[in-house]
């Protein structure tokens, strides 16, 4: 964290703090959808609950962007309180290993597409296993829990990496992010 | 004794209801859950002053859940290991064994949504990071930082306004169908958090200027310690879980996680 600047920090909490209020906007939807469908109700839209690490680490581009995003983002739901309660720091710290796993495998280096795509899985599989446990479903037959597994993956590759990347990016050509590594890669874009 | 839970330290608070949650999840029966549930809720009308119509619209959500749980796992479940014994309910016929892990995991949800409840309602936001702070040794530095970041949540609805205001001087009015909120949602999402960023870099500035350095070797106004309340909850919670776990298995009811995937 030591290279971390504390603009970097507050900045990274700023887009938490915003975050956490839109993934408390979807917890009724998901709500709905589980009252329809089933546990795979939340499976459908769980990704976007994966989308503040992948633009936190797209934007920032520093160890621990993924993790610490999610993990504030899900504290500050807590803190909110209209959340799941403590419990849920925990989730989402677990969602951000999966991301930052993916983030860092390529040595935080490579904010391609496609591994930013990979991240949304990688916060899906972690998610998944430990929903799995703590959400109770063995209970569940194989083939339903088949089916939440894949729908999840798809969801966190569609909706945490596809529209982080086009969110931050937009964001990007506002200039906001002119001291950032994404800012940074887009001027240097343009001078190219 | 009274508003003893408000009193605790709020980081050992939050630890205790982890626990609790952990241990929850080892236990498959309806009888465990439904003890605590209703301790924990007990203890809250013993130990806390809560605004009881704030707390049932809190909990409402979660019993909805709770529903949603009951009902799919009786369908979607597995296949009971001894589907000849049912238990009627109105007049569908369902397996015992599916009836009960059904029950066991919706009050499961109750019971969880209670512990957490339990803590919201009896904790201080700002006091919760501090001590984090100071019993979990938080940086600083990442704890002021979400504090500050914190700061920009009720400016975000002013900032909403300014920029539904700024559209409609343009001539853009307020969408009613569902397809033009939805693309009145993509045009607010970007000026809202540009200007969340933008704000939260002149925070950071204004910090770093007025000597914050978040060094870990700084006093604080507000001291928080562990002490003897916070063990002898803890100690309460563990106790009433024993018993609970002890009250099933003495009805026969008591199934752990095996182990099965």
């Amino acid at each position: 964290m030591n290279n971390w600047r504390f603009k970097e920090i507050v900045v990274l909490s700023a887009l938490s703090v915003v975050f956490a209020v839109v993934y408390l906007a979807f917890l009724p939807l998901g709500k709905l959808l589980v009252g329809f469908f089933g546990p795979i109700g939340y499976d459908l839209i769980f990704g976007i609950w994966f989308i503040v690490s992948i633009i936190a680490a797209y934007i920032i581009r520093k160890p621990g962007a993924a993790f610490l995003s999610e993990t504030i983002a899900a504290m500050v739901e807590v803190l909110i309180g209209n959340a799941v309660g403590p419990m849920l720091i925990i989730s989402g710290m677990i969602q951000g290993i999966g991301a930052e796993a993916v983030f860092a495998a390529t040595r935080y280096r490579n904010y391609s597409t496609w591994v930013l795509m990979l991240a949304g899985v990688g916060s899906a599989v972690t998610s998944f296993i430990y929903g799995y446990f703590m959400g109770g479903f063995a209970a569940l037959g194989t083939g339903y829990v088949i089916a939440m597994f894949t729908a999840r993956v798809i969801s966190g590759a569609l909706i945490a990496g596809l529209l982080g990347k086009v969110i931050s990016d937009g964001l990007a050509k506002t200039g906001v992010l002119s001291s950032y590594a994404l800012g940074k890669e887009v001027r240097k874009g343009k001078v190219a | 004794m009274i508003m003893f839970l408000h009193q605790l330290n709020p980081t050992m608070k939050a630890v205790t209801v982890v626990i609790l949650v952990v241990l929850l999840a080892l236990v498959f029966d309806p009888v465990t859950p439904s003890i605590l549930l209703f301790s924990t809720v007990l203890l809250m009308l013993v130990g806390a002053k809560v605004n009881w119509k704030r707390y049932f619209l809190y909990f409402l959500p979660f019993l909805l859940f709770s529903f949603g749980m009951f009902w799919t796992t009786l369908i979607f479940g597995k296949q009971p290991n001894s589907p000849d014994e049912v238990i009627t309910i109105w007049t569908f016929e369902f397996p015992r064994e599916s009836f009960i892990v059904a029950l066991a995991l919706a009050l499961r949800v109750l019971s969880v949504a209670a512990l957490s409840l339990l803590f919201i309602f009896t904790t201080n936001i700002v006091h919760f990071i501090l001590s984090l702070i100071q019993q979990l040794k938080l940086s600083p530095r990442i704890a002021y930082g979400v504090l500050a970041g914190y700061r920009f949540l009720p400016m975000m609805k002013d900032e909403l306004k300014i920029i539904r205001e700024a559209y409609r001087i343009r001539g853009v009015h307020q969408a009613t169908t569902i397809r033009g909120k939805w693309s009145q949602y993509k045009r607010y999402a970007i000026p809202l958090l540009a200007s969340a960023i933008r704000k939260a870099e002149r925070t950071a500035t204004a910090m770093e200027s007025k000597g914050f350095t978040g060094e870990r070797n700084r006093t604080f106004l507000r001291q928080f310690t562990i002490t003897k309340k916070d063990w002898l909850f803890l100690v309460i919670m563990l106790a009433l879980y024993a018993a609970a776990v002890y009250t099933s298995s003495s009805l026969g009811f008591l199934k752990l996680y095996d182990g099965e995937l």
